[in-house]
C-alpha cells in the first residue's frame, strides 16, 4: 500500500530549481532513505510534503488519500526536520502535550516516548536546559507521539558527537523494528546503508536513482590484488569466468566478485601458478561508490 | 475553536512576558485612575471628583485604559506571535499537524479571549470605584455610558489586530515591536499633520487606523477646548460612531492581510 505518492514535484526559488520533476512512492513498511549531497533538495522535498513550503508545481497524496486534508493526514506523522523546534521556557513533559494536543492523540504515552529517548528524568526540566543530543532526542520523542504511521527523519543525526550519533541510530533501528514507515533524508551514505531498506538517490533537485538499497547496490563485492608480476597475474585472471571485471591501477589489479566468493581461494589458485601475491584486499562495494558512480564525481 | 483556544492556553499559561505583561495592564488600568487621588488642584476645567463617580468616570478611566491596552496587550499581541516565529514553532506545528488556517484561528481566538478578560476587567473596575465614590448610586446613572465597555473591546481588537499584522509581515518580534510603536507614537501623526494637512486640509485626516482606534476612547476634552474648536470649525476626534465603523473596517483588513500572509508564505 502506498504511504505517500510524489508526483513531478517542482520548486524554485527564482532561478534555481531546488526540487526538479520528483515523482517517488513510498510504501508501508519501508525505510526509505533519500541520499543526495547538501543543498540538493531533500529538505526542500520533505518541507513541501510535510505542508511548510508552498511548491510551484506536481503534487502529492498521503496514505492513498484517506484523509479529507492535508494536515488530518500529517497529524498522523511524526516528522523532525532540521532542528528540534519546542517552546523553550517549557519543560519536555508540556512540550510533549502541547505536540498530542494539535495531534489529537487519544491517550498519548508520554511515558514510553520519554523513555525511549532516555529523557525520562530530565523531563521535568526546561526544553532551553538541554544540551543539543537531548534536544535532538526530544524531538525524536515528539515524533513518536499519538503513535504515527510514518516517520520522517531529516539529517537525525546532524551536528551530533559520536555518542549521540550512536543514540539516535539505535532509536531509529529500534523504531523500525516496530514495523513504522520511515522516510529518512541523509547526506551520510553510511548512515542509509546501514539503516534503510530503499533508497532515492537525488542531486540538485533531480532524481537520479531509486529502489532497493540491494539493488542500487551490487551484490559484488571488490578484490584488490597485486603480485610481482602484475602481467602473469592479468594473464590468469583473465581467464577466469568467476570474475566480471577487472580494472588496473597504479600496480593494483580490481577484480569484482560474487558476495560468497572466497578469497583464499584466489590466493590458492595464484599460489598454484607460481605467482605470489604481494597485496590481497577483500573490499565491500559500497553506496558511497554507488552514490559517486551514479552522481557523476 | 475551543480546542485551538485550550491549545494556545498550554503555550502561554507559563510564558512570562505574557504573564508581566497582562499582570502590569491589571495593575496599572486602576492604578492611573486612583492615582489622581493625590493629585493637588486641578485645572479648573477639571472636577476632580468626575473621575471617579458614575457616570462620568468612564471617559478618564477609559483614555487611562486605552494607553495601557496600546502598550500591555498590543505588545502582548506582538511577542506571543513573534515568540512562535523565533522559536520556528510555528513551522513545527504545522509539521505536527496544524493547518495554517488553524494556526490563525488559534491566535484570533486567543486575541479575542484575552480582550473579553479585559473588558470585563475593565467593567469591574469602572463600576467598582464608581460605587465607592458616587453618594447617590441609581441605575440609569451606572448604565449611562455603557457604550465606553464594547468601545473598550473593540480598542484591544484594535490595537492587537494591528500587532498581530505586523508581527507576521516582519517576522521578527524586535523589530515589529519597534514598528508598533514608531507608528502609533510617531509615523501616523507625521503622516496626518505633517503630509495629509499639507496636501488637503480635511476632516478624513482623522480616519487613520491607529487614530480611530485610539479616538475610540479618546482623551477626555475639557468643555472649553470643544466649544474653541467648534468656532473654528475643526474636529479633533472622531465620534465614537465614526471610530467604531473605521476601527472595525482597519482590524478587519490587518486580519485578513495576516492570514494571507500566513497562508502564502514558506514557513
Amino acid at each position: 500500500m502506498p504511504v505517500l505518492e510524489i508526483q513531478h514535484l517542482t520548486k524554485r526559488y527564482g532561478n534555481i530549481t531546488a526540487v526538479d520533476d520528483l515523482s517517488l512512492e513510498v510504501n508501508a513498511g519501508e525505510i526509505f532513505g533519500i541520499l543526495g549531497p547538501n543543498g540538493s533538495g531533500k529538505t526542500t522535498t520533505l518541507g513541501i510534503i510535510l505542508g511548510i513550503i508552498n511548491k510551484n508545481a506536481g503534487q502529492y497524496r498521503w496514505f492513498d488519500g484517506d484523509y479529507a486534508q492535508d494536515h488530518m493526514a500529517r497529524r498522523q506523522i511524526g516528522a523532525l526536520l532540521e532542528t528540534p523546534n519546542f517552546y523553550p521556557y517549557l519543560n519536555a513533559l508540556d512540550n510533549l502535550k502541547i505536540v498530542a494536543h494539535i495531534k489529537r492523540a487519544k491517550q498519548p504515552d508520554f511515558e514510553r516516548a520519554l523513555k525511549l529517548v532516555n529523557l525520562y528524568e530530565r523531563r521535568k526540566y526546561a526544553f532551553k536546559t538541554y544540551s543539543l543530543g537531548m534536544k535532538q532526542r526530544l524531538a525524536i520523542a515528539a515524533a513518536m507521539i499519538g503513535d504515527p504511521k510514518v516517520l520522517i527523519f531529516d539529517e537525525p543525526t546532524n551536528g551530533l558527537d559520536p555518542q549521540g550519533i550512536a543514540e539516535v541510530r539505535d532509536t531509529i533501528r529500534a523504531i523500525a523494528e516496530e514495523g513504522k514507515t520511515i522516510l529518512m533524508a541523509s547526506h551520510i551514505l553510511d548512515e542509509v546503508e546501514k539503516v534503510c531498506s530503499h533508497v532515492a538517490i537525488i542531486k540538485k533537485g533531480v532524481l537520479l536513482a531509486s529502489g532497493t538499497v540491494g539493488s542500487i547496490i551490487s551484490d559484488q563485492i571488490q578484490v584488490e590484488l597485486a603480485a610481482e608480476k602484475n602481467v602473469d597475474l592479468l594473464q590468469l585472471l583473465k581467464q577466469q569466468d568467476f570474475i566480471s571485471e577487472i580494472q588496473q591501477e597504479n600496480g593494483i589489479l580490481r577484480i569484482m566478485v560474487d558476495e560468497d566468493f572466497s578469497v583464499a581461494q584466489l590466493n590458492a589458485l595464484a599460489y598454484q601458478n607460481g605467482i605470489t601475491l604481494t597485496h590481497l584486499v577483500r573490499k565491500k562495494r559500497s553506496l558511497e561508490s554507488e552514490f559517486l558512480e551514479i552522481t557523476g564525481n | 475553536m475551543f480546542h485551538l483556544l485550550q491549545l494556545e492556553w498550554k503555550k502561554y499559561k507559563n510564558y512570562m512576558p505574557f504573564r508581566v505583561m497582562f499582570i502590569l495592564f491589571l495593575i496599572i488600568v486602576p492604578s492611573m485612575l486612583m492615582m489622581f487621588k493625590s493629585f493637588g488642584e486641578l485645572p479648573d476645567e477639571f472636577n476632580k471628583e468626575d473621575f471617579f463617580k458614575f457616570p462620568t468616570l468612564w471617559p478618564y478611566l477609559g483614555y487611562i485604559a486605552n494607553w495601557a491596552v496600546f502598550f500591555f496587550l498590543g505588545f502582548v499581541s506582538v511577542i506571543m506571535i513573534g515568540m512562535e516565529y523565533t522559536n520556528k514553532t510555528l513551522r513545527q506545528s504545522v509539521i505536527t499537524g496544524l493547518s495554517r488556517r488553524q494556526f490563525f484561528l488559534s491566535k484570533f481566538s486567543f486575541m479575542i479571549a484575552i480582550s473579553l478578560v479585559a473588558t470585563i476587567y475593565f467593567a469591574l473596575v469602572g463600576i467598582s470605584i464608581g460605587f465607592i465614590h458616587t453618594n447617590n448610586v441609581y441605575y440609569t446613572k451606572v448604565i449611562q455610558n455603557w457604550d465606553y465597555i464594547p468601545r473598550f473591546f473593540l480598542l484591544c481588537i484594535g490595537y492587537m489586530s494591528f500587532g498581530f499584522f505586523l508581527v507576521v509581515w516582519i517576522r521578527r518580534t524586535g523589530i515589529a515591536l519597534f514598528v508598533y510603536l514608531v507608528y502609533i507614537m510617531f509615523l501616523e501623526l507625521a503622516l496626518r499633520w505633517l503630509v495629509h494637512m499639507r496636501l488637503f486640509s480635511h476632516r478624513s485626516m482623522l480616519f487613520y487606523p491607529m487614530n480611530a482606534t485610539e479616538d475610540l476612547l479618546p482623551i477626555p476634552i475639557p468643555k472649553i477646548v470643544e466649544e474653541m474648536a467648534k468656532e473654528v470649525k475643526f474636529d479633533f476626534l472622531l465620534s465614537p460612531l465614526e471610530a467604531t465603523i473605521t476601527t472595525i473596517i482597519y482590524s478587519s483588513i490587518f486580519l485578513y492581510l495576516a492570514y494571507r500572509r500566513l497562508q502564502r508564505t514558506n514557513l
